[in-house]
């Protein structure tokens, strides 16, 4: 099972980075949601989590370990806010600019 | 008692912006309020650093009480305390500015409360002794940052927020990673733990991940140049005291992590890190000095001559001799005070014009309504460049000194030309704005931003010019406490056993 959580987070990663560098602004914001979603799995993997048993036990039933736990949560918070405000920003931009395409918002350019 | 005197620097910002938010629809109690509190949180950042340094104890403190490395610890060594005072005295100015600043957007009920929580991000980023915090404080300061650029008074200022932010979560998610890997391979994320963890076991398999993650992390955070094509669209489109803060202390941010990576954590390592930071220094020289010259807006200009200052900085850690170290840190502080108040003083010319814009063609001779700014943009530009009487004589000094002592010559002669560079883009930049006759029809509005902040940031620049003793003292006191790894630790964990994973 420890292969399978690892393929997984790789898999998430290569497609966020794909998404990611799309040219469409909401593609890519989805990208970024991936990719932060396969770092968090990944910190959920750094505290012996191999996909057996329940993440709070390890495959003998013990407690394990809950540190990694708490980043999780605090990494998905704050991502969450980050993401509500890239969403509220690509709001404004698409109105303001009247496209969805990243390589035409450029007028900061001279 | 004297051990909580920690906490105050970030926690007085937090409140402040907190009752800040209750009076939202008071705007002039709410200013009242905003300045009180960054004003005594920067009385008790100069008592921090009195404490450290004067007083010679470093502050390790244990939040919530429990012992050992198993918690947050707030850590104010001589690094930290003179970071978060350097940090904590710009935001002073920029908030002071911001106070007398005529944008629209400085009126938004928000605008000074998220003020207050960048300073408590950046504050915190500083003193904190917990990889986590760090990444914690460095998401509140962006996230800060950001809002304060979407609501500028320019058009174009969602843009600008979307690109910083949209690049600084990408590197705050690659932070993230190089903790999961340290803390997959050492069990903790507490610095000086981590440090004395990975002196004993330098081969995990992990471990070159984690460097590598977190010299992107931290490179970003700092603009350093591959990394830095968000920064200049970022910056012209902020409002002026925003600008001046998050341009030059903010990214200061990864100068601070630089030096803990080098002299903390990945001792071993440090060979590499400081000739990878010694390559892209002097590529950063180059690169921001041709690109400040190319530009034309003065805000813009400022913006890439912050990358080519910032590789001044990163070739003097590069070179890693303890006199380059210290060459370093001088350069830091006076960098943050010269080029906050330069920012300010381009900020303050592009509110005279008739529609507010920093762009050369439309300043041109403006300066003629506001000889003071004159004045001191003279005096700032003299400083960055270099020349003496000023602070930045005394760092650009150090720096060339201590290339000298270690020698190496093709780096010297990088930022030797860097320098001339300085020169050239600030003597045009005044030379436009202040030399050239007005044109006709142009008709400056009768008020613009005030000066006393950049006043006063100047003329700290000219006393540490002229009695630069105190600086350079507290740079020599830094880097004997950086030669070795063990103060940092036995600091924190006072002599604990090791404990097991």
């Amino acid at each position: 099972m420890e292969l399978v959580t690892a393929l997984a987070i790789g898999a998430m990663f290569g497609i966020g980075i794909f998404q990611l560098l799309r040219r469409n602004v909401i593609r890519s914001a989805i990208g970024l949601i991936i990719i932060s979603n396969a770092i968090n799995l990944f910190l959920l993997a750094s505290g012996a989590y191999d996909g057996i048993a329940a993440a709070y036990q390890d495959a003998v039933g013990q407690r394990s370990d809950a540190l990694p736990q708490v980043l999780v949560l605090t990494a998905i918070v704050i991502s969450m806010g980050g993401f509500a405000m890239v969403l509220a920003m690509l709001y404004v931009i698409s109105a303001r600019y009247k496209t969805s395409d990243l390589d035409e918002i450029k007028r900061l350019r001279h | 008692m004297n051990d909580h005197l920690i906490v105050l620097p970030i926690v007085i910002p937090l409140a402040g912006a907190a009752v800040g938010l209750l009076l939202h629809n008071r705007l002039r109690w709410q200013r009242y309020v905003t300045w009180l509190a960054i004003t005594t949180s920067l009385f008790f950042a100069g008592l921090l650093l009195w404490h450290v340094f004067v007083a010679g104890e470093t502050i390790a403190l244990e939040m919530g009480g429990w012992a050992g490395p198993a918690d947050i610890t707030l850590v104010a060594d001589p690094l930290s305390a003179f970071m978060a005072f350097m940090s904590q005295l710009v935001l002073w100015a920029g908030i002071t500015y911001g106070m007398g600043c005529k944008d629209k957007c400085a009126r938004y009920p928000t605008f000074f409360p998220l003020f207050l929580t960048l300073a408590v991000g950046l504050t915190g980023t500083m003193l904190t002794g917990d990889l986590f915090n760090m990444f914690v404080f460095i998401e509140l300061m962006v996230i800060s940052g950001t809002v304060l650029t979407a609501l500028s008074d320019d058009y174009f200022g969602p843009e600008a927020a979307f690109k910083y932010f949209y690049i600084s979560l990408f590197a705050a998610l690659f932070l993230l990673l190089a903790c999961g890997s340290l803390y997959v391979s050492y069990g903790t994320l507490n610095m000086a733990d981590l440090a004395q963890r990975i002196a004993a076991d330098p081969g995990r398999p992990m471990l070159p991940m984690a460097v590598a993650m977190l010299m992107a992390a931290f490179m970003i955070k700092s603009a350093v140049v591959p990394f830095h094509f968000w920064q200049p669209d970022f910056h012209t489109a902020a409002p002026t005291p925003v600008h001046a803060v998050l341009s030059s202390v903010v990214v200061k941010v990864g100068i601070y992590g630089f030096i803990r990576m080098n002299s903390l954590l990945f001792v071993d390592y440090a060979a590499t890190i400081q000739m990878i930071l010694l390559v892209m220094g002097a590529f950063g020289v180059f690169f921001g000095g041709l690109g400040a010259v190319g530009t034309f807006d003065a805000k813009r200009m400022l913006a890439y001559s912050t990358l080519g200052q910032l590789g001044f900085i990163l070739v003097g850690i590069g070179w890693g001799t303890p006199m380059a170290l210290a060459a370093a840190l001088i350069y830091a502080f006076n960098h943050s005070l010269i080029k906050a108040a330069m920012l300010m003083l381009a900020g303050s010319v592009a509110s005279r014009a008739p529609v507010k814009t920093a762009n050369f063609a439309k300043i041109t001779g403006l300066g003629k309504v506001t000889l003071p700014a004159g004045v001191l943009f003279l005096l700032g530009g003299m400083a960055l460049a270099g020349l003496p009487p000023t602070n930045g004589f005394l760092s650009k000094l150090t720096l060339f000194r201590s290339g000298i002592m270690a020698e190496s010559y093709l780096s010297l002669a990088i930022i030797g030309f860097g320098s001339l560079i300085t020169l050239v883009y600030v003597g045009r930049a005044f030379q436009r704005i202040w030399w050239e006759a007005l044109p006709e029809g142009v008709v400056p509005k009768p008020q613009g931003d005030r000066l006393i902040a950049p006043a006063i940031l100047i003329g700290l620049c000219l006393v540490l010019g002229l009695w630069g003793t105190p600086l350079l003292q507290a740079a020599d006191t830094i880097t004997i406490w950086l030669s070795s790894a063990d103060h940092y630790i036995q600091a924190v964990l006072g002599g604990a056993a090791l404990l097991t994973p």
